[in-house]
């Protein structure tokens, strides 16, 4: 009996300390991060000087770049921020998985929001979901970003609907063996995912690190990297998750 | 070294397991075991060095899974990819697994007694002959034990297990022994080899999942550490546990399955079964 309250008191004092050293950490850093970015953080004219001068030291780029968007933590500014920085550093595909659902609700309220921090900056935003309003380019400099937004239903329920549809013959799946290989199945996937590369890099904040099930097939070699610990989506931050992709040496297998 | 390592909690780490036992437990833990070449390095050893002391880690760790009551526990020990790395490190991880199959079969009293489950999934039409004799012979004589399921990823690749699935069901819907109604990501959940971990963690610095157990992580809590894995302790573990306990999602009620689905998913499980006693004995 003691020995068991005991156990539970040493427990409860365990977790307190945890929470009070993570919560040191959080006001550390954001402290740090006051310190030391906030004068350069006032408008996007600003962001693209981060962005740009940074670029140099990049030695890769991440080709398709997902953001686990958490509309009760982030803004529709933040999130349309993303897709501009992405344009400036040249990130062809930026996509949003929606956690909450909401995001796919307000779609039209994010591109707005986009076009609005877009004005004055070269480069074309595609959006899969809408005809192309705002494809001019600048010159041949300029980049184009295609934005997505997935919801977790288009992650295992899809894949189970594709199966379904190969069992009733509505799709044809190449089957040379007695099982499917994954290069057969992928093969009858892609017909139901936009084609767009496999995405290199997810990025989420706080401290919980999980898919909330975004898309599985697509998720195979994807580095997760955390972009803050505050749930908080700025310049600096997103600088220094692609720092954190650098950093990654991508070794499959071998 | 054998498959459960005895003797390697202190009185000291008894206690921390029992005062972190307290608290809620991952019933699935899953774990990638990487960083067995670069200790290696390190510590100017061959490779097979490096991956013998990765499995050394892991009897120790099941150890401690035990001791912490978790009763299901998932490592990625052989990817498919991996049939691309040097033909000498190849068939040096394949002596090792013959090696401790072998040990296996011949400690079974003790793996019995412990009463650990072994599942070896992956595709193992891959494997050598012998080899997967043996493994199919482990699963058998393990069959009944329930207080440890230990499922050992081996030939595996996530994307490949999914494949497997679809194969067995849309096999399934032309044979009539089910409907292609009954097709949900439920019914596809059931037929992969693997179930859902609450906690994944993996080791040596890298943040991706490489192809690991990609349907089932949809919810789970991930947990990247940049510890190399011989190097794992159980400071280590139960670290990750704690952060387990800060995150995890709540516990979702099961909802029962129908039962079409069922009478499908027991049909495949007897004729897994049986597969597997036609690959020892003949």
């Amino acid at each position: 009996m003691l020995s068991r309250l005991l156990r539970q008191f040493l427990f409860t004092l365990t977790h307190l300390v945890v929470n009070v050293l993570v919560a040191v950490q959080n006001v550390y850093s954001r402290f740090w991060a006051k310190e030391d970015d906030f004068p350069c953080n006032q408008g996007t004219e600003n962001d693209i000087k981060v962005i740009l001068k940074h670029l140099p030291n990049m030695k890769k780029k991440p080709k398709h770049l997902v953001v686990l968007a958490d509309t009760s933590e982030h803004s529709l500014h933040s999130l349309a921020l993303v897709v501009i920085w992405s344009l400036v550093a040249g990130v062809p595909y930026v996509s949003f998985h929606d956690i909450t659902g909401e995001l796919k609700e307000n779609e039209e309220k994010l591109f707005l929001e986009v076009e609005k921090c877009k004005k004055g900056i070269p480069g074309c935003i595609k959006w899969s979901k809408m005809p192309n309003l705002n494809g001019y380019t600048n010159g041949t400099q300029a980049h184009t970003v295609t934005v997505n937004i997935f919801t977790s239903h288009d992650g295992r329920p899809k894949i189970a609907q594709c199966i379904r549809d190969i069992a009733n013959n509505k799709v044809s799946c190449k089957r040379e063996a007695d099982e499917f290989t994954a290069q057969e199945l992928g093969d009858a996937l892609a017909l139901f995912y936009p084609s767009i590369p496999d995405p290199d890099v997810i990025l989420y904040t706080g401290s919980l690190c999980s898919a909330h099930g975004f898309l599985p097939w697509q998720l195979r070699l994807t580095e997760f990297v955390q972009l803050s610990t505050d749930h908080c989506i700025n310049v600096n931050s997103y600088v220094g998750a692609l720092y954190k992709y650098n950093k990654c040496d991508q070794r499959f297998g071998k | 070294m054998s498959w459960v390592k005895e003797d390697v909690v202190s009185f000291f780490q008894l206690f921390c397991i029992k005062v972190v036992k307290t608290g809620r437990v991952p019933q699935h833990i899953a774990f990638i075991m990487d960083g067995n070449r670069r200790y290696a390095k390190k510590h100017n050893e061959k490779t097979a060095a490096g991956h013998s002391k990765g499995f050394d880690k892991l009897s120790e760790t099941l150890k401690w899974c035990l001791d912490l009551g978790i009763p299901e526990v998932t490592v990625y020990a052989f990817s498919i990819e991996n049939f691309k790395r040097s033909e000498e490190e190849v068939s040096a991880l394949m002596d090792l697994a013959r090696d401790k199959f072998q040990r296996l079969i011949d400690e079974i009293d003790q793996i019995n007694e412990l009463g650990v489950r072994m599942h070896i999934a992956g595709r193992l039409s891959l494997l050598p002959e012998d080899l997967r004799k043996m493994v199919s012979q482990a699963m058998l004589a393990t069959r009944y034990n329930n207080k440890l399921r230990l499922n050992i990823a081996y030939a595996y690749t996530g994307r490949d297990e999914i494949s497997r699935a679809a194969s067995l069901i849309v096999d399934g819907v032309k044979n009539n022994e089910l409907l292609s109604d009954d097709i949900d990501d439920e019914l596809v959940s059931h037929t992969l080899e693997l179930g859902e971990p609450e906690l994944l963690v993996r080791t040596s610095g890298e943040v991706r999942l490489s192809d690991f157990m990609l349907w089932q992580v949809s919810n789970s809590v991930l947990y990247f550490t940049d510890v190399l894995w011989p190097e794992f302790t159980i400071w280590n573990l139960l670290a990750a546990i704690i952060h387990f306990q800060r995150h995890a999602p709540p516990i979702k009620d099961e909802e029962p399955i129908s039962d079409s689905k069922l009478q499908f998913l027991e049909k495949l499980e007897d004729r897994r079964w049986r597969d597997l006693e036609k690959l020892v004995n003949c």
